[in-house]
Protein backbone atom coordinates (compact mmCIF):
# COMPACT_ATOMS: atom_id res chain seq x y z
CA UNK A 1 0.00 0.00 0.00
CA UNK A 2 1.23 3.29 -0.93
CA UNK A 3 2.04 5.44 2.27
CA UNK A 4 0.09 8.67 1.32
CA UNK A 5 -2.74 6.38 0.83
CA UNK A 6 -2.76 5.00 4.08
CA UNK A 7 -2.13 8.97 6.15
CA UNK A 8 -5.06 9.82 4.15
CA UNK A 9 -7.87 7.45 4.43
CA UNK A 10 -6.88 6.16 8.04
CA UNK A 11 -9.91 7.30 10.51
CA UNK A 12 -10.66 6.82 13.93
CA UNK A 13 -12.90 4.43 13.84
CA UNK A 14 -15.14 3.29 16.87
CA UNK A 15 -17.25 0.58 16.17
CA UNK A 16 -15.71 -2.40 15.34
CA UNK A 17 -17.09 -6.09 13.90
CA UNK A 18 -16.56 -9.04 16.82
CA UNK A 19 -13.96 -10.76 14.80
CA UNK A 20 -11.32 -12.04 16.51
CA UNK A 21 -7.72 -10.54 15.34
CA UNK A 22 -5.48 -13.38 14.53
CA UNK A 23 -1.87 -13.11 16.78
CA UNK A 24 0.43 -12.90 13.28
CA UNK A 25 -1.13 -9.93 12.25
CA UNK A 26 -1.01 -8.44 15.92
CA UNK A 27 2.63 -9.03 15.97
CA UNK A 28 3.36 -7.82 12.75
CA UNK A 29 1.58 -4.07 13.53
CA UNK A 30 3.30 -4.02 16.99
CA UNK A 31 6.37 -4.84 15.13
CA UNK A 32 5.55 -1.79 12.91
CA UNK A 33 5.56 0.08 15.90
CA UNK A 34 8.58 -0.78 17.28
CA UNK A 35 10.49 0.25 13.88
CA UNK A 36 9.22 3.82 14.87
CA UNK A 37 12.16 6.43 15.60
CA UNK A 38 12.85 7.15 18.98
CA UNK A 39 14.86 9.84 20.91
CA UNK A 40 18.70 9.06 21.37
CA UNK A 41 17.44 5.45 20.05
CA UNK A 42 15.79 4.96 23.73
CA UNK A 43 13.22 2.12 22.54
CA UNK A 44 12.05 2.45 25.86
CA UNK A 45 8.08 1.92 24.84
CA UNK A 46 6.60 -1.35 25.81
CA UNK A 47 3.26 -2.92 24.30
CA UNK A 48 0.92 -4.71 26.04
CA UNK A 49 -1.66 -6.57 23.30
CA UNK A 50 -4.74 -7.34 25.12
CA UNK A 51 -7.05 -9.81 23.33
CA UNK A 52 -9.12 -11.24 26.20
CA UNK A 53 -12.48 -10.42 26.23
CA UNK A 54 -13.11 -9.81 30.02
CA UNK A 55 -10.05 -8.01 29.91
CA UNK A 56 -11.32 -5.67 27.56
CA UNK A 57 -14.32 -4.95 29.44
CA UNK A 58 -12.73 -4.08 32.48
CA UNK A 59 -10.00 -1.62 30.36
CA UNK A 60 -13.48 -0.45 28.43
CA UNK A 61 -14.71 0.61 32.37
CA UNK A 62 -11.63 2.58 33.44
CA UNK A 63 -11.54 4.01 29.96
CA UNK A 64 -14.33 6.86 28.70
CA UNK A 65 -12.51 6.78 25.00
CA UNK A 66 -12.14 3.28 24.47
CA UNK A 67 -14.94 2.87 22.42
CA UNK A 68 -16.80 0.42 20.24
CA UNK A 69 -16.51 -3.02 21.62
CA UNK A 70 -12.73 -3.52 20.15
CA UNK A 71 -11.31 -7.19 19.85
CA UNK A 72 -8.02 -6.32 20.44
CA UNK A 73 -6.55 -3.39 22.23
CA UNK A 74 -2.86 -2.63 22.57
CA UNK A 75 -1.40 -0.20 25.22
CA UNK A 76 1.54 1.37 24.21
CA UNK A 77 3.31 2.16 27.33
CA UNK A 78 6.88 3.71 28.17
CA UNK A 79 9.21 2.28 30.45
CA UNK A 80 9.71 5.57 32.65
CA UNK A 81 12.77 4.16 34.63
CA UNK A 82 14.48 3.07 31.18
CA UNK A 83 13.89 6.31 29.34
CA UNK A 84 14.87 8.43 32.42
CA UNK A 85 18.12 6.26 32.61
CA UNK A 86 18.85 6.93 28.86
CA UNK A 87 17.83 10.35 28.48
CA UNK A 88 17.73 11.79 31.62
CA UNK A 89 14.77 14.45 32.94
CA UNK A 90 14.36 15.26 29.40
CA UNK A 91 14.24 11.12 28.32
CA UNK A 92 11.36 10.60 30.89
CA UNK A 93 9.17 13.68 30.62
CA UNK A 94 9.85 14.56 26.89
CA UNK A 95 11.16 11.93 25.04
CA UNK A 96 8.90 8.92 26.47
CA UNK A 97 5.59 10.52 25.24
CA UNK A 98 6.70 11.66 21.96
CA UNK A 99 8.56 7.88 21.13
CA UNK A 100 4.80 6.29 22.19
CA UNK A 101 2.81 8.49 19.92
CA UNK A 102 5.19 8.03 16.66
CA UNK A 103 5.08 4.07 17.68
CA UNK A 104 1.51 4.78 17.78
CA UNK A 105 1.51 6.24 13.99
CA UNK A 106 2.78 3.65 12.91
CA UNK A 107 0.78 0.76 14.59
CA UNK A 108 -2.46 2.79 12.98
CA UNK A 109 -0.90 2.96 9.60
CA UNK A 110 0.29 -0.73 9.43
CA UNK A 111 -3.36 -1.93 10.94
CA UNK A 112 -5.01 0.26 8.18
CA UNK A 113 -2.67 -1.67 5.47
CA UNK A 114 -3.68 -4.73 6.84
CA UNK A 115 -7.44 -3.75 6.58
CA UNK A 116 -8.02 -2.78 9.89
CA UNK A 117 -9.59 0.37 12.10
CA UNK A 118 -8.15 1.51 14.97
CA UNK A 119 -8.75 4.38 17.52
CA UNK A 120 -5.46 6.12 19.62
CA UNK A 121 -7.25 6.67 22.76
CA UNK A 122 -5.27 8.92 25.65
CA UNK A 123 -8.77 9.32 27.83
CA UNK A 124 -8.14 6.40 30.43
CA UNK A 125 -7.33 6.23 34.16
CA UNK A 126 -3.63 5.64 33.61
CA UNK A 127 -3.59 3.83 37.39
CA UNK A 128 -6.30 1.90 36.79
CA UNK A 129 -4.94 0.63 33.37
CA UNK A 130 -1.79 -0.20 34.93
CA UNK A 131 -3.48 -2.05 37.92
CA UNK A 132 -5.59 -4.00 34.95
CA UNK A 133 -2.80 -4.73 32.87
CA UNK A 134 -0.25 -5.64 36.11
CA UNK A 135 2.38 -3.08 34.73
CA UNK A 136 5.64 -2.87 37.30
CA UNK A 137 5.70 0.88 39.11
CA UNK A 138 7.97 2.39 36.75
CA UNK A 139 5.79 1.38 33.38
CA UNK A 140 3.37 3.92 32.28
CA UNK A 141 0.54 3.35 30.28
CA UNK A 142 0.84 6.59 27.42
CA UNK A 143 -2.21 5.44 24.68
CA UNK A 144 -4.34 2.57 24.43
CA UNK A 145 -5.30 1.71 21.02
CA UNK A 146 -8.40 -0.16 19.67
CA UNK A 147 -7.82 -2.05 16.60
CA UNK A 148 -10.32 -4.38 15.08
CA UNK A 149 -12.08 -4.70 11.80
CA UNK A 150 -14.49 -1.42 11.57
CA UNK A 151 -17.99 -1.55 11.09
CA UNK A 152 -17.90 1.99 9.81
CA UNK A 153 -16.24 4.57 7.74
CA UNK A 154 -16.53 7.70 9.19
CA UNK A 155 -16.39 10.74 7.04
CA UNK A 156 -12.74 12.52 7.33
CA UNK A 157 -13.03 15.70 9.61
CA UNK A 158 -11.94 19.25 7.73
CA UNK A 159 -8.26 19.69 8.19
CA UNK A 160 -7.08 23.36 8.42
CA UNK A 161 -4.22 24.25 6.36
CA UNK A 162 -4.56 27.97 6.20
CA UNK A 163 -1.81 29.65 8.56
CA UNK A 164 -0.69 25.98 9.71
CA UNK A 165 2.16 25.65 7.20
CA UNK A 166 4.82 28.37 6.82
CA UNK A 167 8.24 28.54 5.39
CA UNK A 168 11.55 30.02 6.55
CA UNK A 169 9.98 32.25 9.41
CA UNK A 170 6.11 32.30 11.21
CA UNK A 171 4.96 35.40 9.52
CA UNK A 172 1.79 36.54 10.52
CA UNK B 1 -33.72 -11.04 33.67
CA UNK B 2 -30.21 -12.36 34.89
CA UNK B 3 -29.75 -10.73 37.79
CA UNK B 4 -26.12 -11.12 38.26
CA UNK B 5 -25.35 -10.20 34.07
CA UNK B 6 -27.77 -7.15 35.38
CA UNK B 7 -25.50 -6.15 38.13
CA UNK B 8 -22.30 -6.70 36.14
CA UNK B 9 -23.74 -4.37 33.13
CA UNK B 10 -24.54 -1.81 35.71
CA UNK B 11 -21.13 -1.65 37.52
CA UNK B 12 -19.45 -1.66 34.17
CA UNK B 13 -21.68 1.69 33.61
CA UNK B 14 -21.20 2.82 36.94
CA UNK B 15 -17.03 2.28 36.42
CA UNK B 16 -17.44 4.04 33.11
CA UNK B 17 -18.99 7.26 34.36
CA UNK B 18 -17.04 7.29 37.35
CA UNK B 19 -13.86 7.40 35.62
CA UNK B 20 -15.02 10.05 33.01
CA UNK B 21 -16.05 11.89 36.22
CA UNK B 22 -12.59 12.18 37.51
CA UNK B 23 -11.16 12.33 33.86
CA UNK B 24 -13.00 15.34 32.65
CA UNK B 25 -10.87 17.38 35.29
CA UNK B 26 -8.20 17.40 32.92
CA UNK B 27 -10.19 16.88 29.37
CA UNK B 28 -11.94 18.96 27.04
CA UNK B 29 -14.70 20.53 28.77
CA UNK B 30 -16.52 19.07 25.18
CA UNK B 31 -16.43 15.97 26.69
CA UNK B 32 -18.48 16.06 29.55
CA UNK B 33 -21.63 16.60 28.09
CA UNK B 34 -20.30 13.80 24.96
CA UNK B 35 -19.54 11.28 28.27
CA UNK B 36 -23.36 12.24 29.62
CA UNK B 37 -25.47 11.21 26.13
CA UNK B 38 -22.95 8.42 25.81
CA UNK B 39 -23.83 6.91 29.61
CA UNK B 40 -27.33 7.62 28.48
CA UNK B 41 -27.18 5.70 25.45
CA UNK B 42 -25.24 2.67 27.69
CA UNK B 43 -28.18 2.60 30.20
CA UNK B 44 -30.92 2.41 27.69
CA UNK B 45 -28.83 -0.33 25.86
CA UNK B 46 -28.56 -2.38 28.96
CA UNK B 47 -32.34 -2.19 29.75
CA UNK B 48 -33.05 -3.40 25.75
CA UNK B 49 -30.51 -5.92 26.75
CA UNK B 50 -32.52 -7.43 29.69
CA UNK B 51 -36.05 -6.82 28.14
CA UNK B 52 -36.80 -3.44 29.71
CA UNK B 53 -37.25 -1.68 26.56
CA UNK B 54 -39.49 0.65 24.82
CA UNK B 55 -39.76 2.30 21.39
CA UNK B 56 -39.55 6.01 22.98
CA UNK B 57 -36.31 5.11 25.03
CA UNK B 58 -34.91 2.87 21.51
CA UNK B 59 -35.82 6.21 19.42
CA UNK B 60 -33.71 8.25 21.99
CA UNK B 61 -30.70 6.10 21.89
CA UNK B 62 -30.84 5.74 17.76
CA UNK B 63 -31.34 9.69 18.05
CA UNK B 64 -27.90 9.78 20.94
CA UNK B 65 -25.79 7.37 18.49
CA UNK B 66 -26.21 8.70 15.46
CA UNK B 67 -24.85 12.17 16.31
CA UNK B 68 -22.77 11.70 19.28
CA UNK B 69 -19.47 11.62 17.23
CA UNK B 70 -20.15 15.00 15.78
CA UNK B 71 -18.08 15.73 19.00
CA UNK B 72 -14.99 15.40 17.51
CA UNK B 73 -15.50 17.75 14.57
CA UNK B 74 -17.49 20.28 14.75
CA UNK B 75 -18.39 21.65 17.87
CA UNK B 76 -21.39 23.48 16.37
CA UNK B 77 -22.58 20.47 15.02
CA UNK B 78 -22.60 19.07 18.52
CA UNK B 79 -24.60 21.63 20.18
CA UNK B 80 -27.26 21.59 17.74
CA UNK B 81 -27.39 17.39 17.85
CA UNK B 82 -28.21 18.31 21.47
CA UNK B 83 -30.29 20.03 21.18
CA UNK B 84 -32.19 17.92 18.52
CA UNK B 85 -32.03 15.09 21.43
CA UNK B 86 -33.41 16.82 24.24
CA UNK B 87 -36.04 18.30 21.44
CA UNK B 88 -36.66 14.07 20.84
CA UNK B 89 -37.07 13.91 24.14
CA UNK B 90 -40.12 16.18 24.75
CA UNK B 91 -41.57 14.60 21.70
CA UNK B 92 -41.76 11.60 23.28
CA UNK B 93 -42.63 12.52 27.16
CA UNK B 94 -46.41 11.74 27.01
CA UNK B 95 -45.48 8.13 24.97
CA UNK B 96 -44.43 5.53 27.41
CA UNK B 97 -47.41 3.91 27.97
CA UNK B 98 -49.05 3.63 24.40
CA UNK B 99 -45.48 2.62 23.32
CA UNK B 100 -45.29 -0.27 25.28
CA UNK B 101 -43.03 1.41 28.28
CA UNK B 102 -43.53 3.13 31.41
CA UNK B 103 -46.63 4.84 32.33
CA UNK B 104 -46.83 8.48 31.36
CA UNK B 105 -45.50 10.55 34.19
CA UNK B 106 -48.47 12.04 35.76
CA UNK B 107 -48.41 16.28 35.48
CA UNK B 108 -49.68 18.06 38.72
Amino acid sequence: MEVYEAIRNRRSVRRFLADPIDRETLDRIVDAAIWAPSGGNAQTWRFVIVTEPERIGKLRTVSPGLLGGPPAVVAICQDLGAARAKGGALGETFLAPIDAAMAAQNLLLAAYAEGLGTCAIGSFHKAAVARLLNLPDRVEPVLLVSVGRPAESPDPPKRRTEGVVLYEVFDG
Amino acid sequence: MDKDVLERKVFDLVGYMATSGRNLLDETPLYGPFRLVDAASRLIEILEQEGIASSRLSTLRERIDAGKYTVMVDADRFAKYLDEVVEAVVDHMDGGASEGGEPPRTRT
